[in-house]
Order: C-alpha cells, then sequence, then structure tokens
C-alpha cells in the first residue's frame, strides 16, 4: 500500500524547500473571521487588538445561565502561521475555577490538541467558528470531566455540586467581574 | 409525495386487521414519475483543507504562483480509499502530522491522484 507518508518521506530527501505558511493563515483568516462574526454565541464578542492583524484576537465569553454566570472570561486565541495545520493556541486570561481550565489559563478541549489518537483533535477541516462555540461550550454544556485540567475542581465537582458552585462564585467575584 | 402515500396505505392495513373491516383507501395512486439523478463518486469537490475547488489550484500554490522559482509541479489532486479528495499538497502537509483524513478519520491511503 502506498501511503503519502511515505511518497512524502522519499520526497523529502530530495526536496527541503522550506515553504512560507503565513499567506495561506491569512487567506484562510479573511474568510474565517467573517463566518466566526456572523455566527458568534450571543453571550460571545471577539476584539481585535490590532485591526489589521487577524491572527490575534480575544475572545469575552459572559455565560448567562450555569454556574459561570455573571462572569466575564477572556481567552487570547493566537492564530500560528502554520494554521490550519495546526489548531489556533487559546490560553484563558481570567481566573477561574473550571475543571477543563487550569488556574494559570491553559485550556482542555479536545479540539485544540494538536495531536491526538482519537478522532477528537485538531482537523483542518475545522474554523474558528468550531472553536470559538467549543470555548462557549466549556460554560454550558454538560462537561466531561473525565480528563480534567483542574483535578481538584473536577474533584469538588463530583462529590458536591454545592462546594463546587460556591467555589466557581467565589472565583468570579474576586477575578471576572467587569 | 411517494412517501406519504405509502405511508397512508400502511396505516389503512392496519386499521383493517383491528377493525377486520374495509375502509376505502384515503389515498390512491393514481400517476407516479421516477426521478433519478447522478453525481461523480467523490463525495466532496471543495477541498476541506484550503477551502478551493479541488480542480482548481489549492490556495497555496495560488499565493505562490507569482514566485514560482523552483520547478513546482501542477497542482493536482488525490483520492482516498475512503472516496474523499483534497489537493495533494494541502494532505501531503496534513499526513506529516496525521496520517488520518481530516473528514472521516480513517487511515489514509491514496487511491488515486489526477486531475
Amino acid at each position: 500500500m502506498i501511503t503519502l507518508s511515505q511518497r512524502l518521506k522519499r520526497r523529502n530527501e530530495n526536496d527541503n524547500t522550506p515553504v512560507p505558511r503565513a499567506p495561506i493563515r491569512d487567506r484562510l483568516l479573511v474568510k474565517e473571521a467573517q463566518e466566526m462574526s456572523q455566527l458568534l454565541p450571543a453571550s460571545c464578542s471577539v476584539h481585535y487588538p490590532n485591526e489589521n492583524d487577524l491572527s490575534k484576537f480575544t475572545l469575552i465569553v459572559q455565560p448567562t445561565e450555569g454556574y459561570w454566570e455573571g462572569g466575564t472570561f477572556r481567552f487570547d486565541i493566537n492564530v500560528t502561521e502554520e494554521y490550519n495545520m495546526v489548531p489556533p493556541i487559546v490560553k484563558c486570561s481570567t481566573k477561574l475555577w473550571h475543571p477543563n481550565i487550569s488556574e494559570s489559563g491553559d485550556v482542555c478541549l479536545s479540539l485544540l490538541r494538536r495531536h491526538s489518537v482519537d478522532s477528537m483533535g485538531w482537523s483542518p477541516i475545522r474554523r474558528l467558528n468550531d472553536v470559538v462555540w467549543g470555548l462557549h461550550a466549556l460554560f454550558t454544556d454538560l462537561l466531561n470531566f473525565e480528563d480534567p485540567l483542574n483535578v481538584e475542581a473536577a474533584d469538588q465537582f463530583r462529590h458536591s455540586k454545592e462546594e463546587f458552585k460556591l467555589k466557581v462564585m467565589e472565583y468570579v467575584t474576586s477575578y471576572a467581574k467587569e | 409525495m411517494f412517501t406519504k402515500v405509502a405511508m397512508a396505505d400502511e396505516n389503512d392495513n392496519e386499521r383493517m386487521d383491528g377493525d377486520n373491516q374495509k375502509l376505502e383507501k384515503m389515498f390512491t395512486l393514481k400517476k407516479w414519475n421516477a426521478v433519478a439523478m447522478w453525481s461523480w463518486d467523490v463525495e466532496c469537490d471543495t477541498c476541506a483543507i484550503c477551502r478551493v475547488q479541488v480542480m482548481d489550484a489549492c490556495l497555496r500554490c495560488q499565493a505562490e504562483s507569482k514566485k514560482d522559482s523552483y520547478g513546482k509541479q501542477d497542482c493536482v489532486v488525490v483520492w482516498g480509499e475512503c472516496n474523499h479528495s483534497f489537493h495533494y499538497c494541502c494532505m501531503s502537509l496534513w499526513v506529516k502530522q496525521n496520517n488520518r483524513c481530516p473528514l472521516c478519520q480513517q487511515e489514509w491511503s491514496i487511491q488515486r491522484m489526477g486531475k
């Protein structure tokens, strides 16, 4: 069986020309940024620090229901030059109590995983819109806390929803008010 | 429309079984037209990776067309065993990190290449 990776291996031995990725990313971004802003969830907004650079923006999520209701959560999204072969880099800059987001801002979302053994990780058919809805879902849907980033928060969620809720509110009041 | 008629028939039969009496059919089929359609046996004609038609040059080749300094091959289409098609250029980049079809996640192997 001929696989593409074998062919590539052979080809790469003779051809090591570095190929610039940025123009591809920028072309994709023009379409995707527009699509994203048109389909944004009601509780989300997007801000570009530099209007001429579509690759860096902040997503602000303000949940209107659920545990994190009333908070304002900021995600810094960086679409690197290798996009869309790799997912954007997402960092949560608002401290919060969440099983899938560490207190230092790392986000655990299968979609954002660059290398994944299952079919849940990044795929170049994904778009910014999927990323935004994925992050939005971290505050709404029933979540899978099987593989948490914040183990303590996940344990608490499992054992006492009341305590969890209090801790979430405490964090919201201290860190996530506008 | 055809489905609707079939469903009505089914209901009638059920009623007949239950009540053991003949009811007039609500619908009778007087005329029907067979409709056929065809399409190429590939599932998509847009490359899901760069979102450009597979028959056109990929986004990457389009971007580089002006500075064609090194001998660049034509932008060809590649079909996987799963029948999904992409630009060869786009797919080559993707399989470097994950040898699966981005659309169906099956192990990627080439069925054929060409235009």
